[in-house]
């Protein structure tokens, strides 16, 4: 790994004031700047940098051949495949001679961000993404390299407007996977990538962040301070795009395909009929990783395009069951973790209710969820009620969104036996 | 005819205090003239024609000398009308149109032309500065001889005009005391400015009663500790919830006020009042400002340093309904006086410090559409969008809350067969004995106001309280001044069920009225 913003200037003799040998300043970078130069120029995807790099043998050679004259034609030429047209337009190819003209424009704007590059030729490029088909030349991360490679990673994505349930589920998987000792990956987007990343902070596990576009136009802005708490956490923020590059409507499809990619799994909490957390979902199943998908009532507008998406996609498309059944479908183990019993659900903190805890237990079981729908369903005084809520919410037993209670954890669990013709036996599942 | 001066006593407003003014009258030979010294304001200027026809048409002359009244101490700006009748008096005097002994005797008044005697706004406040100067009777309009009679310890002296007051100082003995108050109807302050819930019961001023709001017990609950213990409550919830009617039966539940509270009520009654108060305000007031008011209109100020809002609402409950749309700077100088209690208000050359001892209930919606958190509907408010708004309530305000309650629609199942909610009775005797242990116990201070180690004392946390306040502070990241909130919320709790010390069922309450859980997706953390 070379920390282009820790070393310093790499070209060393490729300062602004070099500009007058123009096609000197090439020789003088190294391989790995030379990568930070030409990923990072406008219209260099993976496919063109694949290409190129394959006709001219390296970067610094892409460069090179970028400052000679009548060098348009060439590159243009050179991003061809014997198969397929140029990827590379004319427009595109002469940015990239700009690019190399001016190296130290790009290096410097990465020295500005503070980031870390990391490209394909570095060890710690992440390795799942490594695995993807035409993974992304180089990553700029804000933050600790290493969690871009943990044990076990798992994407969380949704859509960006949540319902409050959505909200709260996103967070209570967020937590669970967090608590198996997996990374949790997310896209910082308001809504459910917000709630998966709070939940991971709050717990102190490590969370990924892919944001869609430069870290110097971090979007959405209002989740500033989400990426800080992510950084200081040993988490990271990553992105593919060049540190000045704005968010764009085509940066957030490439971003989900990272997303997807540096995980071993993706889980869609809640997507509408439009969500791009949809992407991600076709990405993962396209980069062939688990995808797991929360279903939903029938008609709720909110899932509806989760819902559409496992019709399609068959049965390659999991369902997210319970938190305890997905912890267990996603092949996690407890690493002993103090707080993962709590989050996934543990016999023994449903012991030992006092009798207003209890029938109100019952009550948020049966699907009262006010404190008004619990003081009617289990006739306990308004004070009790309230009271008992504050027990079972220590115990992990009852989440609050803004007044409305939900059971969680083992209180979540329903009561769950499969036919024996199924061969599973009732072995395992939780009994109530 | 030799020059004479006479001197008279006298008071004029200052914010919410009685000042005495020595009113000196020179009538000197010279030309014609009438000059007031002695930093008055413009209402006092006026004072010359006021008494010039007052005393014309009371059928005495106007003396065609050379008239100079004085008001003492000389660098106290004064303001207002109430030195009327002691200046024309005054003048009856130095121009030896009548005689009088008026040592010992304060006059408070305004003139009007045909010299009838008029109320001025502030007169108990005046008449209790008075007495506290050596005065021991004082002569009052006529029309608001109730009102100045409520200063103990003196004898007050109704007069309906120039003429009456004259012939009532040649006549020591024709004294008369005011009659006993009718009994009144109501609540609050009887004729105020707009913003108050009147006592008037007309409909729409009808103070609800708490058995009208269905459901909502966590709201209800947090009421009632609100009231009990003096905390600040926020309720959170989309329109239709309830917030309004919730905060409307205010007035039904809050227990009557002592002796020493009820006067001070009453100052502010008198000086904030058009109209004579006839009665010691034993009701506390409850005051609900629109979130157009003004910064001066929240605080007080303006020219004449009139007390506003807080002040209104001292001894009671202030309610700010729709809290994000008050004015950013309004609801900074809440801060204030939800801290200490009362509040500066300084003008150019003068300043004063007014009460502002209230219980302090706002209500808002959760976003700017009203729907997120909703179980019935879902936001449409863009991203972002529910945490500027409630951002718009800073930090250091939402420090000062101590009850967050949320409030959700009533489906109409609840609504119709829910069971029968408690009455105003019933909850405001719980309130009023829980207040009356509570200022027994911590010397006259409410529980909302306790904190550091009076606190801890007044909870008074055995070994297992203790672990779950630690509990319940550290799973819910609590600061200090978090820690602080719980136990305050966690003793008026424990004081409405007559606990003489706080249990672990108490903290479990108190913990239901933080901040909402999901504040990281509110983007309230840290």
């Amino acid at each position: 790994m070379l920390g282009v913003g820790r070393r310093g200037p790499l070209g060393r003799d490729a300062g602004p004031e070099a500009g007058g040998g123009a096609s000197a300043a090439p020789q003088a970078l190294e391989e790995h700047a030379a990568w930070v130069v030409l990923a990072g120029a406008r219209g260099v995807g993976p496919v063109t940098f694949e290409r190129l790099l394959a006709t001219f043998g390296s970067a610094v050679g892409v460069l090179r051949a970028a400052c000679e004259t009548g060098a348009v034609p060439r590159l243009v030429e050179a991003s061809a495949a014997p198969d397929a047209p140029p990827a590379l337009t004319a427009v595109a190819a002469a940015t990239v001679v700009e690019a190399a003209a001016e190296p130290e424009r790009a290096l410097a704007a990465v020295r500005r961000a503070g980031v870390t590059v990391l490209t394909q030729r570095d060890e710690s490029y992440p390795r799942r993404l490594r695995q993807v088909e035409l993974p992304p030349p180089v990553l700029f991360v804000r933050g600790e390299v290493a969690a871009l490679s943990p044990a076990h990673a798992v994407a969380v994505v949704g859509t960006r407007r949540p319902t409050a349930i959505g909200r709260a589920t996103a967070g209570r998987i967020a937590e669970a996977v967090g608590a198996h000792g997996a990374s949790v990956v997310s896209g910082l987007a308001y809504g459910i990538d917000a709630a998966a990343h709070h939940a991971a902070v709050r717990r102190g596990a490590p969370t990924v962040a892919v944001i869609g576009g430069g870290h110097e136009h971090l979007y959405p802005a209002g989740n500033r301070g989400l990426a800080t708490a992510i950084v200081a956490g040993g988490g990271a923020v990553v992105t593919e795009f060049a540190p000045d590059v704005a968010p764009s409507r085509g940066t957030f499809p490439r971003r989900n395909r990272i997303i997807s990619g540096l995980s071993d799994a993706t889980i869609v909490v809640e997507a509408g009929a439009r969500s791009g957390a949809l992407t991600t979902a076709a990405w993962a199943l396209e980069q062939g990783r688990a995808l797991f998908i929360v279903p939903g009532r029938l008609d709720d507008p909110a899932v509806a395009g989760s819902l559409a998406f496992l019709r399609e996609a068959g049965p390659e498309a999991r369902v997210v069951a319970g938190i305890a059944e997905l912890v267990e479908d996603l092949g996690l183990e407890d690493v002993g973790v103090a707080w993962a019993a709590a989050a996934t659900g543990d016999a023994r903190s449903a012991a030992g209710l006092g009798a207003a805890e209890a029938l109100v237990a019952g009550a948020l079981r049966r699907g009262a969820g006010s404190p008004d729908e619990l003081v009617a369903a289990t006739g306990l005084p308004g004070a009790a009620v309230l009271a008992a809520l504050t027990t079972l919410e220590l115990r992990g037993l009852v989440v609050e969104v803004l007044g409305r209670y939900q059971p969680t954890g083992r209180l979540a669990d329903c009561p769950r036996r499969l036919p024996r013709a199924m061969g599973q036996g009732a072995a395992g599942m939780p009994a109530v | 005819m030799p020059p004479v001066l006479a001197t008279l006593l006298s008071a004029t407003l200052h914010g919410l205090v009685g000042r005495v003014v020595r009113v000196e009258v020179d009538v000197a030979p010279g030309l014609p003239g009438f000059t007031i010294v002695g930093l008055p304001d413009a209402a006092l200027s006026e004072a010359r024609e006021r008494v010039r026809g007052a005393l014309r048409n009371a059928g005495y002359r106007h003396p065609p000398r050379r008239i100079t009244v004085n008001l003492a101490p000389a660098e106290l700006r004064k303001a207002g009308a109430s030195l009327d009748l002691a200046i024309a008096l005054g003048v009856l005097l130095g121009s030896e149109q009548m005689s009088a002994d008026i040592g010992g005797v304060g006059l408070v008044g305004e003139l009007g032309l045909g010299g009838e005697v008029r109320r001025v706004p502030g007169l108990l406040p005046m008449a209790i500065a008075l007495r506290d100067r050596g005065v021991r009777r004082v002569l009052v309009p006529q029309e608001a001889l109730a009102e100045a009679s409520l200063a103990p310890e003196l004898e007050v002296i109704g007069v309906g005009s120039l003429g009456d007051a004259a012939a009532c100082l040649r006549r020591p003995r024709a004294r008369r005391r005011a009659p006993e108050p009718l009994p009144r109807i109501g609540v609050g302050l009887g004729a105020s400015p707009a913003g108050a819930v009147a006592g008037a019961d007309d409909g729409l001023d009808r103070v609800p009663d708490l058995a009208e709001v269905r459901g909502q017990v966590a709201a209800r609950r947090g009421l009632e500790i609100a009231l009990a213990g003096g905390h600040a409550l926020l309720l959170i919830g989309p329109p239709g919830a309830g917030k309004t009617l919730l905060a409307r039966t205010i007035p039904s539940l809050l227990p009557d006020l002592d002796d020493t509270a009820a006067l001070a009520a009453t100052v502010v009654a008198s000086v904030a009042s058009e109209a004579p108060v006839t009665k010691l305000q034993r009701r506390p007031p409850v005051r609900m400002p629109h979130h157009t008011v003004s910064y001066a209109g929240m605080v007080g100020g303006g020219p004449r340093l009139t007390p506003g809002e807080v002040t209104l609402a001292d001894q009671g409950c202030l309610v700010c309904d729709e809290l994000p749309e008050f004015g950013r700077d309004v609801l900074e100088a809440l801060r204030q006086p939800l801290e200490e209690g009362s509040v500066a208000v300084v003008r150019v050359g003068r300043w004063a410090t007014f009460p502002a001892r209230f219980t302090f209930v706002a209500a808002m919606n959760p976003c700017p559409c009203g729907r997120l958190g909703s179980a019935a509907a879902a936001c449409t408010c863009p991203p972002g969008a529910p945490q500027r708004y409630l951002r718009r309530v800073s930090g250091p305000l939402r420090d000062r809350i101590d009850l967050w309650a949320a409030m959700d629609r009533v489906p109409p199942e609840l609504l119709l067969r829910g069971p029968a909610p408690e009455s105003s009775a019933v909850v405001g005797e719980r309130i009023a004995a829980a207040r009356a242990c509570q200022l027994s116990r911590n010397g006259g201070v409410p529980n909302g106001r306790l904190g550091g180690r009076a606190l801890r004392e007044a909870c008074g946390l055995d070994g297992p309280a203790v672990a779950r306040a630690v509990l319940l502070s550290e799973r819910e990241g609590l600061s200090g001044r978090g820690t602080d909130r719980l136990l305050r919320v966690a003793r008026t709790i424990a004081d409405l069920a007559g606990r003489p010390v706080v249990g672990a069922q108490d903290l479990d309450e108190a913990a239901r009225f933080r901040i909402p859980a999901d504040r990281f997706a509110l983007g309230l953390a840290g």
